[in-house]
């Protein structure tokens, strides 16, 4: 098993166009190369003559695995796939607690763009240490200088730099390291044989101050770097300790450069990873404790204490269904039992894999920390692994109702298997996205937390399987409830020839706060036989399924039975079934019932100058206002607002805001819909 | 006890009555002492008695954390609610919490005219008619007297209170012989009510030190409950 001291989990973040794919492609190649270097060096001299091409030809896939394992220096270096664009909490979390650092790539060109920005934020927000790599330098109009102003401006790093380009646009050769005090020159044909040599004179003054300015701020984080800076005796270890410590601590933010695209500056950066960002035993990780009210645990990085692993992507492979997991207490070995939180059953551990680059290894086990895969194990993703006898969740087991829904079905007769396919993948690797079959209006219903939940994988069954598919117009899901209680009697009975049908139900409903359905038996010397009950429950929640104000589910209610009747001969399972349906559907109206919505929590990011414009759009939208917070430029402000009137928002928001506000919403509570709406609906169904 | 009643019962309608009536829209109102006697508490009680009349309140806060000033609410209205048996009282909460909005704000390098034109976004396009604004953890010793009287002309021009609260540092004695903290003596002009919080005897006690215009230095009667933290009567 692994030095957890030599494992880093990367993450590689990026504005499109910054240039993440080539970045992670050359990080991928340099330690392959140099990785295959050393084998065949020891294996058989031929040199260091790697056949590029081949690496060149696997490259397309194994930058599609949800992460790949890389050696660097002795290192074991995971890259997570980060999602480029993430709307939802469940999946920002999900991605980003599996990561235990990440490079912020931005273009010298370009600059921190407004996705750039959201992007950070979440990474701040889940406390993830970054590493700032200024790409494209060779590119007309690089500027690595005013990116580092934005940087400290735009997105609040303490931003210093540790590098300093040798020449610019096509004149760009190589960095200045400022720890150093040496020069980077990356030669030989894919800039694998990195040059040290002395600072070209020109740059010599400019490389002092900026070192100076890096000394300033590094001795801020370290009193022993401070004492020795003063006395001029600062070692560059010294300085790496510090970087590093600040790092950490979210204190400052390192800044390295270069060109990927032209091989420079990327092993470099590479270092910065293993020097700066924290190994797996340096973050502290929280499970949730199922058997005492999900309350949080510290995990520990310890191989020999018992396992907890989450499971953060399911990937179909070529043999079948890849399993990604991360490790964050105890090992997982072959053979050994796992116990799944979620669907609480044992599975045993078949195959254990290591994702390359180039390849999948097979291996026997993998200690904390590590990101590893298994194959054929039947979850969904954000499931959780323990060792038997534990019962930890990663994540909570709360899993929301669905609060929006719409119809689809497939344009084209090849669509209908690959919808198909589609659904239930994704019902698999999200939980809050559900998908049934709607028998009275024959169509197929998909469900999620919101309008951009369910488009993304509208988007997503279109691209990933070329499925076409129509939709109908997006459905609040609405709940009825009672607000009072209301006493019920009522016999059916019918007399039709034959057999006829009796039963009577009488008893009261009452508001049951925090709770769908509770059927209370109240029944005393058997007037309604014992072996009937069952059937009255069962006629109580088929009437709760469709309410009578709007048609949808009735929830909170409490059903006491107190009395009843029966005949020896008429009365059935389905009579006394019927009876509960008409008893609800009579005693209904008198309960009071109101309509409720599902209200969202929304949060909304904006950089302050527009923040009156939300306001007033949250307030058009029958929204409250919790708070807003204000910090650097830029507010967050949260609200709860009905899903209702969250329906196109994202566009009327970029309109308000110049498209430079992001938003982001779930599911917080049902509460009941204001009087005036209500009638409407009521109108709209009637 | 319903709602109504609460309200008149409050000891609050004591504090009130010792600045003549309450503070007064376009007025600012200071609350002084050391850090951890208990601004906080008390403001948020002030608030939330504004908020059970069915008045608007913005609170605002240069701590990092809105969920701990919402916590500070949480708790005051449970203390009010389980000493006074309010009936109802999850109706009432849900109804009140609509009335209140936390704003928070970063103190390194925001200015006043930042603030205020924050605090107007919320009431203009916000929509949020607020009556009392709370102002927590301000810095006095950054701010200069134009602050104050741009404060207190905002105040004037969207009609409403201000309250601050203000942390006192610096070396003993920190008050002078009326009663006036030595660090806010530049901003007594500006402040229409000063009350200090002082702690003798095992309580923390409410000292009104100017109450519009006038320098008073006379207790109020009230004191800060330890167990609670409520604003209470001394004699309690």
């Amino acid at each position: 098993m692994k030095e957890l001291s030599k494992m880093r989990n990367i993450g590689i973040s990026a504005h499109i166009d910054s240039g993440k794919t080539t970045l992670t492609e050359r990080i991928l190649f340099y330690c392959k190369k140099i990785h295959v270097m050393h084998e065949v060096h020891e294996k058989d001299g031929t040199g260091a003559t790697m056949d590029f091409m081949e690496l060149e030809r696997e490259r397309g896939i194994t930058i599609a695995s949800a992460s790949t394992s890389v050696e660097w220096e002795g290192h074991t270096i995971n890259i997570i796939d980060t999602p480029g664009h993430v709307d939802f909490t469940i999946e920002v979390e999900r991605a980003l607690r599996v990561l235990d650092g990440a490079i912020l790539v931005v273009c010298s060109v370009g600059g921190v763009q407004s996705q750039s920005i959201t992007v950070d934020r979440q990474l701040r927000r889940y406390g993830v240490p970054r590493i700032a790599f200024i790409n494209k330098l060779d590119r007309i109009g690089a500027n690595p200088y005013k990116v580092v102003d934005q940087l400290r401006e735009k997105l609040n790093h303490n931003a210093v730099l540790m590098e300093i380009p040798i020449g610019l646009e096509d004149k760009h050769t190589g960095v200045v390291d400022l720890v150093e005090m040496k020069a980077c020159y990356f030669e030989g044909e894919y800039g694998e044989i990195l040059r040290k040599d002395e600072i070209p004179h020109a740059l010599r003054e400019e490389a002092e101050a900026r070192r100076e300015e890096l000394l300033d701020t590094a001795s801020m984080i370290s009193d022993e770097l401070a004492e020795a800076y003063l006395e001029g005796k600062e070692t560059p270890e010294l300085i790496h300790e510090s970087v590093r410590k600040g790092t950490i601590s979210l204190d400052l933010t390192p800044v390295y450069m270069g060109s990927a695209y032209k091989n420079k500056g990327v092993q470099n950066l590479l270092n910065a990873v293993v020097n700066y960002l924290p190994n797996p035993s340096e973050v502290t990780n929280v499970a949730l404790d199922l058997d005492n009210f999900e309350r949080e645990v510290v995990l520990k990085a310890d191989h020999n204490a018992p396992t907890v692993a989450l499971a953060f992507k399911l990937e179909e492979g070529k043999y079948g269904q890849l399993t990604y997991i991360r490790i964050y207490q105890g090992k997982i070995k072959k053979g050994d039992d796992l116990y799944n939180t979620r669907s609480q059953k044992k599975f045993k551990i078949g195959r254990l894999i290591r994702m390359h680059s180039d390849r999948m290894e097979d291996i026997t086990e993998a200690g904390v920390g590590d990101i590893v895969a298994l194959f054929g194990i039947d979850c969904v993703s954000g499931d959780t692994f323990v060792s038997p006898g534990l019962n930890y969740s990663m994540t909570s087991m709360y899993i929301p109702e669905p609060v929006i829904s719409l119809a689809v079905e497939p344009a084209d007769k090849g669509s209908t298997d690959r919808m198909a396919k589609a659904l239930n993948r994704f019902t698999k690797e999200d939980p809050t996205f559900k998908t049934y079959f709607d028998e009275e209006a024959n169509q197929i219903i998909i469900q999620g937390m919101g309008e951009l939940h369910l488009e993304v994988y509208l988007e997503r069954m279109r691209r990933e399987y070329g499925a076409r598919v129509n939709t109908g117009m997006p459905q609040v899901a609405y709940r009825e409830t009672i607000s009072a209680r209301a006493d019920f009697d009522y016999t059916h009975k019918k007399q039709t020839g034959g057999a006829g049908q009796f039963g009577r139900v009488a008893g009261y409903i009452e508001p049951l706060e925090d709770g769908k359905f509770e059927f209370v038996n109240g029944i005393k010397g058997g007037v309604i036989p014992t072996e009937f009950i069952p059937s009255c429950e069962k006629g109580f929640k088929a009437a709760i399924e469709r309410g009578t104000l709007i048609g949808f589910p009735v929830v909170g209610v409490r059903v006491v039975l107190t009395d009843g009747q029966y005949h020896p001969v008429d009365s059935s399972d389905m009579a006394f079934q019927a009876a509960a349906i008409g008893a609800f559907r009579k005693v209904y109206d008198k309960a009071m019932p109101v309509i409720l919505e599902p209200v969202m929590k929304v949060a909304v990011d904006t950089p302050s100058e527009f923040q009156g414009n939300v306001f007033g759009s949250i307030n058009q939208r029958r929204g409250i206002i919790i708070s807003s917070v204000e910090d650097g430029n830029f507010t967050r402000i949260e609200a709860e607002v009905p899903m209702s009137e969250m329906f196109g928002y994202s566009t009327a928001l970029r309109s308000l805001t110049q498209g430079k506000a992001e938003f982001s919403m779930e599911f917080l509570k049902y509460t009941r819909v204001p009087k005036n709406i209500s009638e409407e609906l009521i109108k709209r169904y009637s | 006890m319903v709602k109504a009643e609460l309200i008149k019962r409050s000891p609050l309608r004591i504090f009130e009555k010792s600045i003549q009536g309450g503070l007064g829209k376009g007025n600012l109102g200071i609350l002084a002492s050391r850090k951890g006697v208990g601004k906080t508490a008390c403001l948020v009680h002030i608030a939330t008695d504004k908020l059970f009349q069915g008045k608007h309140v913005i609170h605002v806060s240069f701590s990092a954390r809105t969920d701990h000033i919402i916590n500070w609410y949480e708790d005051i209205f449970k203390e009010i609610a389980k000493k006074q048996n309010l009936e109802s009282a999850v109706t009432v909460h849900d109804e009140i919490i609509k009335n209140r909005v936390i704003m928070n704000f970063n103190q390194e390098g925001i200015t006043t005219v930042q603030i205020l034109r924050s605090l107007e976004a919320m009431i203009k396009y916000g929509n949020f008619a607020a009556d009392t604004i709370i102002v927590d953890g301000y810095d006095f010793s950054k701010c200069k007297r134009e602050d104050l009287q741009t404060f207190c002309e905002f105040a004037r021009n969207m009609d409403l209170e201000i309250w601050f609260s203000a942390s006192l540092k610096g070396e003993e004695p920190i008050f002078d012989e009326n009663g006036i903290p030595y660090e806010l003596k530049p901003f007594l002009d500006e402040a229409a009510v000063l009350i200090s919080l002082k702690y003798t005897n095992k309580y923390v006690h409410l000292e009104l030190v100017k109450d519009h215009k006038e320098i008073v230095s006379a207790d109020m009667h009230l004191k800060l409950d330890p167990k609670t933290l409520l604003i209470a009567e001394e004699d309690d």
